[in-house]
């Protein structure tokens, strides 16, 4: 009797303990495409959590170098020096500029992939900004026209004096990669944040329940008007205040509208994108912010097969929101009083 | 007479494990403040341990960032970097985005708290 109380009171105490130990994820992050990336995942073992983690620090590292448009022996920097020959480009490059120009042109070029000479006038690149003379934006935006781009197997031609820049996409592709080496390692759960403007959840969390991500209030940049879940789904955001420099009293931003090559200014502060593909919601947010809330949720209505929800926030601090996004969103504490309209 | 005292004591040592155990887990882990530089930690601050708010710079061949430490929060005060987004990140208390100067290659995150969020987007 005594032996047996003794050895139901061990097991309690070791059950107590052992049960104790919940599987940590593997996390760490990197400098990547200008920005402060970092990712967490559960996997398998330290040998193969190693191998998945040097394979995500390579692909982006490629990638970078690929797209970079500083980087004289990448694809993109040699296709903007071109002068207008043509120039051969790796599987990478080529698919992404495929992807982003089917974007281009779904969005009527509300989203254009050769703003590059307008980013750099307004001193976006080197953040040594100005504000060019009317002219010379008129000028400017002569020069964006993603129908230009030639692009034929892994054959690109771009018409002298134009310039890609990848920005507004680059992360968006390097997502969708990391995606499928996650999966291709058999991982199920994990949360890639790409510099958050752009996020991919792999599956959900650990314990079944959905990743829960904030949305940043584009009026208080320091803190979250509302909560997305996210399961097997990337989210992109686009926002005035992510980038901008203000001169005698006007704030510039840094999503250019290639109608006028200036910031756009569609009465939108930002707009998140939730779907699939990172790249869709990486380029989109961006179409929709040129776009404004009118044409955005139209182009919603009409592209079902893009499979994307949608999250405005006007510059008067009014929030509206796709119906597909019901169950998945929901106010942050403090915002619990905003009022959501629901776009049908 | 023994075995029932040593059955106390296991009876005792159950227990007080298992009050460990369910409080360790209730309560809340501190806020730490960590600095890295590329990846590199500078410093760790208890956020929650500041007893006078105070002020210091981390510098080294990019440039400097002046940190300011409140209890329960941190900012980069001031800073040379080109673009000062990090500057205007302004105060951070929470554990969702981290302040980042990438000019200069360092970043605050806060661990340890338990926002109820897994990340941020914006």
């Amino acid at each position: 009797m005594r032996k047996r109380l003794l050895c139901v009171l061990l097991a309690a105490l070791c059950l107590l303990t052992a049960c104790q130990k919940a599987p940590e994820p593997v996390e760490f992050s990197t400098f990547s495409m200008n920005t402060f990336m970092s990712f967490a995942f559960y996997g398998e073992g330290e040998t193969e959590n190693q191998r998945v983690q040097d394979r995500v620090n390579v692909t982006l590292r490629r990638l970078d170098s690929l797209f970079c448009v500083n980087n004289e022996y990448g694809d993109v920097n040699q296709i903007n020096r071109s002068e207008g020959r043509r120039v051969k480009v790796d599987a990478p490059t080529a698919e992404v500029l495929s992807r982003s120009l089917e974007l281009c042109e779904l969005t009527g070029g509300a989203l254009d992939i050769t703003a590059y000479p307008a980013v750099k006038a307004w001193g976006f690149t080197q953040e040594e900004h100005r504000v060019p003379s009317p002219g010379e934006l008129a000028e400017l935006a002569g020069k964006i026209d993603y129908t230009a781009v030639g692009l034929e197997g892994e054959w690109v031609t771009l018409p002298a004096g134009m310039e890609l820049d990848l920005g507004a996409v680059a992360k968006g592709y390097a997502g969708d990669q990391l995606d499928q080496i996650m999966r291709d390692a058999g991982i199920s759960s994990a949360l890639l944040n790409l510099g958050e403007s752009t996020i991919v959840a792999v599956g959900g969390k650990q314990d079944g329940s959905p990743w829960r991500i904030g949305v940043v209030d584009p009026a208080r940049p320091e803190s979250y008007f509302a909560v997305v879940e996210l399961e097997d789904m990337a989210m992109g955001t686009s926002g005035g205040y992510q980038r901008y420099f203000e001169q005698d009293g006007v704030t510039y931003w840094h999503i250019l509208d290639p109608e006028t090559a200036a910031p756009a200014r569609s009465g939108l502060a930002s707009v998140t994108v939730a779907a699939p593909s990172a790249l869709t919601c990486d380029g989109l947010s961006t179409a929709l912010f040129v776009m404004g809330l009118e044409d955005g949720t139209q182009f919603w209505r009409d592209h079902r097969e893009l499979e994307f929800e949608a999250v405005f926030v006007t510059e008067e601090g009014e929030i509206y929101r796709t119906a597909g996004l019901t169950g998945r969103f929901s106010l942050a504490e403090g915002y619990e009083d905003r009022e959501v309209t629901v776009l049908e | 007479m023994r075995a029932k005292v040593i059955g106390f004591l296991l009876a005792a040592a159950v227990a007080a494990s298992a009050a460990f155990l369910l409080l360790r887990d209730r309560g809340k882990i501190s806020p730490m403040a960590r600095i890295t530089r590329d990846g590199v930690v500078l410093e760790e601050i208890a956020l929650d341990q500041v007893e006078e708010p105070r002020r210091f710079t981390l510098e080294d061949g990019r440039g400097r960032n002046t940190i300011e430490v409140e209890r329960g929060r941190i900012r980069v005060a001031e800073a040379d970097c080109p673009d000062q987004v990090c500057v205007r990140r302004g105060w951070s208390g929470d554990g969702t985005t981290p302040i980042v100067c990438l000019p200069h290659k360092l970043m605050i995150e806060i661990v340890g708290e338990e926002g109820g969020l897994d990340g941020g987007a914006g």
